[in-house]
């Protein structure tokens, strides 16, 4: 298992191992981010069906699967805030728990998100199903869920690598979103122009879904080298 | 023209092995509060509205503080608000004063240790004690250790106590090999782990320690404290210290003590606020407590 301290190299045999209770606690709450982000990948999955195969069916089920997310947001931001206050954290230490707190609020609205996409297709009653769209739209749920998968991985594996390609492996996402919505503008007259403007909505939607995953891999990179990925780039959320 | 696409949901993008496999227990995380952790850990010492007196000076009035076991509590407060005056009436101590005198209820498992029938000597076995500045024995390190359950009249393998002992306080790897030598010869953070060794030698459920690691340097001072929280499972542990962020910390609930100053500017010790410790250091009741650990005053 990675943690952010994983030897205790400094340790003699039998000793007590200084802080263990406070990796713990650490560790705990990079678990849970996991456990969130396991949970929107999926989430993000189901809204992507909703979409793509106009499976009304599913709509409840993105609703529903968002509540264990927002669940643990409040129950992480609590215990982030407990540690923060009791334990003192410093350096490393510190910038994961600061972290935390980013990562935290971009799983969370990216849960929102999959939610909203769900909506969007449950209010339009699904959406009309050409081929063109629909591929692109399927594409750009696969690439979106991708790169948050990504960010869900680095955060278990504390990889820093991730967020440091992670623009490139955005670009792709939004090569694909501006290519749907040039699509589903040049067929706005034959789907109309209330499923045009819901479809970019979607689109949008899963873009976003994107840029929060990046952001959390970026946070990952912070937290492991101290530096987010490329200083120039903008890492705060839109 | 599209012509790269797939016709439906790629679902083959999964997380690597195990990464999804975590399962948080939602209900364990959440920090128990208020009414509902009350009843978490039996009531070890009880104490009532306890006044302590040295002659005429009223040091510490009308504290309530129930003791629980397997706990780590904190008393803290400024210099003079009482702290250590009702630490040590957990054990008695407070009688070796003469002037002292002290009113209320102190009860350890249902017992008055006040009651004219209570022994203090029993008392103090049950209830030990860590003091500021280590203060072993001018004794071998196996002596320190032995000393205690011997005159409690210790009759099986002492060897094996001795070792049993000093593996609990962590320290046995450190001190295997020189276990006649003097307890002097190790630093002062050995030291204060001898001496809290020698504490729970003679198995005593409670400890006390009036500001266990003032004396020691930051990692000696970690150490203790990482110790405090190995020992809580067989023990239960009342801690003074003016560092508060130790409190915050090591310990499960808080005591916040002040100073009222009365007629004739006497200085009588007060609980302010006692509570769970993460809501004494995350969103505090009282204004004073809130002053006190935000550095505004005290």
């Amino acid at each position: 298992m990675t943690t952010l301290h994983p030897d205790h190299a400094h340790e003699q045999q039998g000793e007590i191992e200084i802080r263990h209770h406070f990796d713990d606690e650490l560790d705990e709450i990079r678990r849970g981010l996991v456990q969130m982000g396991s949970l929107v990948v999926e989430n993000t999955r189901r809204a992507g069906e909703v979409a793509v195969e106009n499976r009304l069916d599913l709509v409840d089920a993105v609703r529903a699967g968002d509540q264990p997310v927002n669940a643990l947001y409040r129950i992480l931001e609590q215990r982030t805030c407990e540690i923060l206050a009791l334990q003192q954290p410093v350096a490393s230490d510190l910038r994961f728990l600061i972290a935390a707190t980013r990562i935290l609020y971009e799983a969370e609205r990216s849960g929102d998100l999959a939610v909203n996409i769900a909506n969007r297709v449950a209010a339009q009653n699904g959406f009309p199903q050409l081929a063109e769209i629909r591929n692109l739209l399927a594409r750009l749920v696969t690439e979106s869920t991708k790169i948050f998968t990504s960010a869900v991985e680095a955060i278990a594996n504390l990889d820093p690598e991730i967020g440091i390609n992670a623009e490139a492996a955005d670009d792709v996402v939004d090569d694909i979103t501006e290519r749907f919505f040039g699509t589903v503008h040049a067929h706005s007259a034959e789907i109309g122009l209330e499923s045009a403007v819901e479809l970019s909505h979607v689109g949008r939607f899963l873009e976003r879904i994107a840029d929060h995953g990046v952001n959390i891999s970026q946070n990952v990179t912070y937290v492991m080298t101290g530096t987010f990925p490329d200083e120039d780039s903008d890492h705060l959320p839109e | 023209m599209v012509n790269d696409m797939d016709d439906t949901v790629d679902t083959s993008v999964s997380l690597a092995p195990g990464t999804a496999d975590f399962d948080i227990d939602l209900d364990a995380m959440i920090a128990p509060t208020g009414d509902e952790a009350d009843d978490a850990n039996p009531v070890l010492i009880d104490v009532e509205d306890l006044n302590v007196y040295y002659g005429d000076f009223h040091a510490v009035k009308d504290v309530t503080l129930p003791v629980r076991q397997n706990e780590i509590t904190a008393l803290i407060g400024p210099s003079g608000c009482g702290k250590s005056t009702v630490l040590r009436c957990f054990n008695r101590m407070n009688d070796l004063i003469e002037t002292a005198r002290v009113e209320g209820k102190v009860e350890y498992h249902g017992i008055d240790l006040y009651s004219k029938k209570v022994d203090p000597v029993e008392v103090r076995r049950h209830i030990g004690m860590v003091f500021q500045k280590p203060n072993p024995f001018p004794k071998s390190i196996y002596d320190n250790i032995s000393f205690g359950p011997k005159i409690a009249g210790y009759k099986d393998n002492m060897d094996d106590l001795v070792e049993e002992t000093l593996h609990r306080a962590a320290l046995w790897e450190e001190v295997k090999d020189k276990l006649n030598e003097s307890a002097y010869a190790l630093s002062g953070g050995q030291q204060q782990r001898l001496c809290i060794a020698r504490a729970i030698a003679t198995s005593p459920d409670v400890l006390l320690m009036d500001e266990p690691a003032s004396a020691l340097d930051p990692i000696a001072t970690l150490r203790i404290e990482e110790l405090m929280y190995e020992l809580k499972e067989d023990y239960s542990i009342v801690i003074v210290t003016h560092n508060m962020q130790q409190a915050a910390r090591v310990s499960d609930r808080t005591a916040f003590f002040s100073i009222e100053l009365g007629e004739g500017g006497q200085r009588t010790g007060r609980l302010v606020e006692f509570d769970h410790t993460t809501t004494i250091f995350t969103n505090p009741h009282e204004q004073e407590t809130e002053d006190y650990i935000t550095g505004r005053f005290g």
